[in-house]
């Protein structure tokens, strides 16, 4: 219970990798909260609706990279999330590209980590559980999970 | 943590005993045994029986997941293939459209060429038909024979040499400006 992270919310457009993150996090015991949402806009919504409510803020987002049919990709999504929203989850990219020059991009508009997409997530996501506390404490660097 | 108290564990307990139906979920990792033993056994195999069917969900997904991304790329590569076919086919009428444009170009260059031929050839005969007969009517003058009929039969002759040369030439014309069109 100690090692749980209160709260998860997934933006990626690929419904089936909803369900391959939810299993994958609920198999490894990462969380007992998680959202998934389509778009950004979804994402937008619910950060707006934690300015009135504290409680409903997720303790860390996991942002795809590209999120066809929504109006801006992931970087400027955790832009969005940094500078906009109020900063305090840990936020981080999930994406199946592992783009040096996005990384770099990545890292300019504040995500913490970079986990890379893959067959076998659940090693990825159990060594980024191990890292949560740096993440959310702000100590642990700019990590990519590959 | 959630405490559910002695009655509602041995529901819990009967329910799966009698029907095989066990709580499912995350729900699970949130409920105190209160240190009933057979409660805790009762948690810990629905727990295991949620990791079960979850890790086959995962695996289910995650061929899906495969395949999806196999399709996807089977249609990328059709998509390719489509396109490739579409500029084959775009290529190969061009190709019809440049043999035709050369064929009717070259049946032109030979229509003309026959029809310089035969213009030629009218020319020289109505040239040599006037040549003869003005040689003959010359004879006919400088030996002193009757040139009443050679001299009709020579101007009748010129005559229709001139309008069938007329003729050819208008013909001539006609033909190239048909063509031209």
């Amino acid at each position: 219970m100690i090692d749980m992270i209160d709260s998860i919310l997934l933006v990626d457009d690929e419904d089936l990798f909803h369900l391959v993150f939810e299993d994958a996090c609920s198999l490894l015991d990462i969380t007992l909260s998680l959202k998934s949402v389509s778009s950004t806009e979804e994402a937008e919504k619910i950060f707006v609706e934690r300015f009135k409510n504290k409680d409903t803020k997720p303790e860390c987002v996991f942002v795809d990279l590209n999120i066809v049919g929504s109006k801006y990709d992931g970087i400027e999504m955790i832009r969005k999330i940094n500078y906009e929203y109020g900063n305090g989850c840990v936020v981080g990219i999930i994406s199946s590209s592992s783009d040096k020059q996005e990384q770099a991009k990545a890292i300019a508009a504040g995500a913490q980590f970079w986990i890379v997409k893959s067959d076998d997530i659940e090693p990825r996501l159990e060594d980024f559980r191990k890292d949560f506390d740096g993440y959310k404490n702000r100590t642990a660097k700019f990590k990519v999970y590959d | 943590m959630i405490k559910l108290g002695k009655s509602v564990q041995k529901q819990l307990i009967d329910t799966c005993n009698n029907n095989g139906v066990c709580l499912e979920g995350n729900i699970i990792k949130l409920i105190d045994a209160e240190g009933d033993t057979e409660f805790t056994e009762y948690l810990k195999e629905a727990s295991e029986k949620d990791k079960s069917s979850r890790r086959k969900r995962l695996e289910i997904t995650k061929q899906i997941q495969l395949q999806n991304k196999e399709l996807v790329m089977a249609q990328e590569a059709n998509m390719k293939l489509m396109d490739d076919l579409k500029v084959a086919l775009d290529a190969s009428t061009h190709a019809k459209e440049a043999a035709e444009a050369d064929l009717d170009l070259l049946q032109k260059k030979t229509q003309t060429e026959l029809i310089g031929t035969i213009v030629r050839v009218a020319l020289w005969i109505v040239v040599g038909v006037g040549v003869i007969t003005t040689l003959i009517y010359a004879i006919a003058i400088l030996t002193g024979v009757d040139t009443t009929l050679i001299g009709n039969t020579w101007s009748n002759m010129f005559g229709i040499l001139l309008t069938n040369s007329f003729s050819i030439i208008g013909t001539i014309m006609g033909v190239k400006y048909a063509t031209e069109k």
